[in-house]
């Protein structure tokens, strides 16, 4: 139980009091005394009367007392509270921590200000309450939370920062910020210290785990702020993701766009789900999302050219504004050249294992598939420079020039794709011999059968994903009737991505460095199989020479969270590299082991990676040199684990806090009065009081 | 000793010299020739001649005169009655009561004055004069003398005189109706504050036994108007206990009481016969005096 004042400088007030007592003791002392004759008579008349002045004096006293007693009570605005509530109870200088939630769900709108624009004049007003000579510090508590002031007694000082401060973009991380405040209290040699919350309380940013594994939290009483409270309406929708992914092998180029849309409130919501691209929207439609549900859309949009596609997902318009857009780019796939060896070249075209690898990489033209085969014999091999190409594949290669295995190794860790096809001329002594370090197995023996299919026990691997169920049974009908058995080498990992149906591996990948390689156990001609005359050979061709190339990702694939570092892989240390954000700032991206990282991801957007014309000195560039390349785009985008609006009970921090005692308030005008939830502001009821005892007064100066 | 301390301590011989100027003036200023007493007393003296008119008694004519003038005179004398007059005089400690806020006699240096006045003027007349002075019990007694310096004697007793202790004027006056004779007078001077107002049977018993009595009801106008102001505690002049009020609560209802008192002391003199006096001591002594005494000669006349 505790009772607080916010203006107690309005105390001094209650000396007041002696101003009626001083004038009933002056008066009392100018109290004639007369000797007179006729008491008696005094006595019998005092009896008679009914006015009896003497008790109303003494009664107006004590109501005019009470009175001015009452009046500065109520100017000081005091405020009862049930719970304690250390903070502002003292009057002496004390050390004060201020946690400030600066995380993007303090961005939530309230009449036309954002909760942390609340909680920053909340705390200005909270410092003037605080006597002088006190020392403040400050920690945010955004991902990663950190210290922004240490301790400073200067208050204006103090109160200038708190207002110059922006939110971010992050998610909030109260465990490490709770750290970093009991660091600073342990620093403040105050013996009267105190550590002040002011949050959203999103559940969000109370780990568990985080808190599990701090050791040196706070000891003093925790006193939270909470600013949900201000607001009245909770953030509704957030998108959680926006995937694009081109549909490569129709025709016309189509980019499809799906995106996924949360509901986070508990009644069903119609939102409009729009698709912005360049700034303009392209597409919009209304989708229904029962409460706590999320959904999924997709857009379609043909693709017409080359360009990086830049855009946005939009969905609904609610108090969080910012996560309910969400940004992508998508660069629309390049032409991959392939390198394609033959090691069995036959005099008949159509008896090369080349005639139909070509033919079904590039079956029409260049701008449909984006395949770019090269076809290439066994003797041309080292004239070929291999980085120029993204896949190579070594169908039915017998032994490779000497040494050439370690080039091969070199290529598939910088990120090089290698394809192999198996055939009569595979030695499967040099493979296991020389390729160990490629490849995860050894080959045993070539199998004959009669016949034998391809066995697809699961749909999920990457490449199967577009084929369609009638194209699978199309291809199980397909016979194969020879293929190597394999042998797994120790300490290998492999994957198996297709079975033949006597549960022998048909294709196996694994990957080497940053680079890729695939094994198809039978031919690629027509030697052990039917399957290159099929139609879906075609297909699953070009999947898997496109899936072999995601280990040369383009840089667009590449979607981050605000705050995660970038990082690219590079074919050339010795270029410079900048990246300009969604505000137009350019930053150098620093180079470190062949890899671009670059961390200034705070802003979400659309960030462009160009690659400079010359070395620069300067870390941040006013404006892109002459003969700057761009090189891709990446977008950052905010953790939408913080848009839920569920908030973190005090129970709950209580069970993360044991040792301390937590108080949740109100941030209310008169909180920095110190109110609090459980507590009532006494002033107005005060000078109701004041008002009664003066017309009692009035009421008894006119009886008498 | 103490008595003869008291007899020349100056303040008593200044008073005494005060009040007899004071009674001097008083009554030869006003009142010389104008008081006649009722009752014949054995002595007779000439006083002057006046022609006969038809009524007179034949044997008042001077025959001598009228031998010698042819004129018929007759011989007026002053009827001396030798008549004792006994003045009750209030010593208590209420008749102390002077205004608090000006400086003006109290009530007992009026009643002082009514007495040394009136004892100059019976002594002037010849009359025996004595004066008793009490409060609960009689303080001082001076018995009715006729000399002309038996003045002195009231006058220090007068001069001496401190006033206190409560006022039972019944008991006072039981104990004098056996002392006094028939046909005398008693003039009583008090403010009358007593709880006790039962002297109507007192006051009967002196009228049955033939005496002429006359009641100086003195008051002071604080005591008829109650006019004090503000918080005031009351310290009783007799016994009474402290009382702190406000007057102006209880005015109306003491001036009531007061009245009451007053009409009460009227109505019983009335109905004796007695003689009341009102005198508020704001009224000078000299025109209350005279007044009375105007009033009482009309009345013999009749």
């Amino acid at each position: 139980m505790n009772l607080n004042f916010t203006s107690p400088f309005f105390l001094f007030g209650l000396l007041g009091i002696s101003i009626p007592i001083l004038i009933h003791l002056l008066t009392r002392r100018q109290q004639k005394h007369i000797r007179f004759s006729a008491v008696y008579l005094l006595f019998q008349s005092q009896k008679r009367s009914i006015k009896k002045s003497n008790p109303n004096r003494l009664l107006l006293l004590f109501l005019r007392c009470l009175g001015i007693a009452l009046f500065s009570l109520a100017l000081a605005n005091p405020f009862f509270s049930l719970g304690d509530s250390e903070a502002f109870r003292n009057d002496s200088p004390a050390s004060y921590v201020f946690i400030l939630d600066d995380s993007f769900s303090m961005r939530s709108q309230v009449e036309e200000k954002t909760l942390f624009e609340s909680a920053t004049q909340f705390l200005s007003k909270l410092l003037t309450q605080i006597p002088e000579g006190s020392e403040f510090s400050l920690v945010l508590a955004s991902n990663p939370a950190r210290i922004d002031q240490d301790w400073m007694a200067q208050k204006g000082s103090f109160v200038k920062l708190t207002q110059s401060l922006q939110p971010s973009f992050q998610t909030t991380d109260m465990g490490r910020a709770l750290e970093k405040a009991a660091t600073l209290l342990k620093s403040s040699s105050n013996k009267e210290k105190n550590l002040i919350v002011l949050t959203d309380l999103d559940k969000n940013g109370w780990d568990k785990e985080v808190f599990s594994e701090i050791d040196n939290l706070p000891t003093v009483p925790l006193k939270v702020f909470d600013f949900s409270t201000l607001s009245v309406k909770n953030n509704l929708i957030s998108v959680e993701s926006v995937q694009s992914q081109q549909e490569f092998l129709a025709r016309s180029r189509i980019l499809k766009i799906t995106t996924k849309v949360t509901n986070h409130s508990q009644a069903r919501q119609r939102v409009p789900v729009s698709l912005i691209l360049d700034k303009k929207t392209k597409k919009e439609t209304l989708v229904d999302i029962q409460g706590g549900q999320t959904i999924s859309k997709e857009f379609s949009i043909p693709l017409r050219n080359e360009d990086t596609i830049l855009g946005e997902i939009k969905a609904g318009n609610d108090v969080l504004p910012i996560d309910d857009r969400r940004f992508f780019s998508h660069l629309p796939n390049q032409n991959i050249k392939v390198l394609v060896v033959d090691g069995d070249p036959g005099t008949i075209s159509h008896q090369s294992e080349s005639f139909y690898l070509e033919r079904a990489l590039n079956p029409f033209s260049v701008s449909v598939s984006h395949i770019d085969p090269t076809v290439s014999t066994l003797a041309e091999l080292p004239l070929r420079q291999l980085s120029d190409f993204s896949v190579v594949i070594l169908a039915n290669v017998r032994e490779f020039p000497i040494d050439y295995e370690l080039e091969l190794e070199n290529y598939v860790l910088r990120g090089g794709a290698l394809i192999f096809g198996m055939g009569d001329q595979v030695n499967p002594k040099y493979y296991n011999e020389k390729l160990g370090n490629l490849l995860p197995v050894t080959f045993e023996a070539v199998k004959n059968f009669d016949k034998t299919h391809l066995l697809f026990k699961s749909t999920e691997h990457p490449v199967m994903r577009a084929f369609s169920a009638k194209a699978i049974e199309e291809m199980k009908e397909i016979p194969f009737h020879s293929f190597f058995t394999i042998q797994a080498r120790d300490k290998k990992k492999f994957k198996v991505a297709n079975w033949f149906t006597n549960e022998n591996p048909a294709v196996i990948e694994t990957d080497s460095g940053k680079g890729k390689i695939i094994l198809f156990l039978s031919s690629l001609d027509r030697q052990w199989n039917d399957f290159p005359i099929q139609p879906t050979f075609l297909p699953w061709i070009q999947r898997w020479t496109q899936y072999a190339t995601r280990g040369l990702e383009n840089v667009s694939h590449q979607d981050l969270l605000v705050g995660e570092t970038f990082q690219q892989n590079i074919d050339r240390p010795d270029a410079n590299w900048a990246v300009q954000t969604p505000g137009g700032n350019i930053h150098l991206a620093l180079e470190e082991k062949g890899m671009i990282k670059f961390n200034k991801t705070q802003l979400p957007g659309i960030y462009t990676l160009f690659e400079l014309p010359h070395e620069s000195t300067q870390e941040t560039l006013n404006k892109l040199p002459m003969g700057s390349q761009p090189i891709g785009t990446f977008t950052i985008n905010v953790d939408t684990k913080e848009s839920s609006p569920r908030k973190i009970s005090e129970e709950d921090i209580n069970t993360l806090l044991p040792d301390i005692k937590i108080t949740i308030n109100k941030p209310e005008p008169s909180a920095y009065k110190a109110a609090s939830t459980e507590g009532m502001l006494l002033a107005t009821p005060l000078l109701l009081l004041v008002a009664g005892i003066l017309l009692l007064e009035g009421w008894m100066i006119r009886r008498e | 000793m103490e008595n003869t301390s008291k007899n020349y301590d100056p303040q008593v011989l200044a008073r005494i010299s005060s009040l007899k100027v004071t009674a001097m003036n008083l009554v030869d200023g006003l009142l010389t020739g104008q008081h006649r007493s009722r009752h014949k007393g054995s002595s007779v003296e000439f006083a002057e001649y006046k022609d006969y008119s038809p009524g007179d008694e034949i044997r008042h004519i001077d025959w001598k005169v009228a031998g010698k003038t042819d004129k018929y005179h007759v011989k007026q004398f002053e009827q001396s009655t030798n008549l004792k007059c006994t003045i009750l005089l209030d010593a208590s400690g209420s008749m102390a009561y002077q205004s608090p806020f000006e400086k003006s006699e109290s009530k007992m240096d009026y009643a002082c004055n009514l007495v040394a006045a009136l004892s100059y003027l019976f002594l002037k007349q010849f009359d025996a004069v004595g004066l008793t002075l009490f409060n609960d019990h009689v303080v001082e007694h001076i018995p009715p003398r006729s000399k002309a310096s038996h003045l002195q004697h009231i006058l220090h007793g007068l001069s001496t005189l401190t006033p206190k202790g409560e006022t039972q004027i019944e008991n006072v006056l039981g104990g004098l109706t056996e002392r006094l004779q028939g046909r005398s007078m008693l003039i009583l001077i008090s403010d009358f504050l007593t709880r006790d107002q039962d002297i109507h049977k007192s006051l009967k018993l002196l009228r049955s036994r033939g005496l002429e009595v006359i009641l100086f009801h003195v008051l002071h106008p604080d005591e008829l108007n109650l006019p004090f102001e503000g918080d005031t505690v009351f310290e009783s002049l007799e016994d009474d206990p402290m009382v702190g009020l406000d007057p102006m609560d209880i005015r109306e209802e003491y001036q009531k009481a007061i009245q009451e008192q007053i009409e009460h002391m009227k109505k019983i003199s009335n109905g004796l016969g007695v003689d009341y006096v009102l005198m508020d001591t704001s009224t000078p002594l000299q025109q209350a005096l005279s007044y009375y005494l105007l009033k009482r000669k009309s009345f013999i006349k009749v």
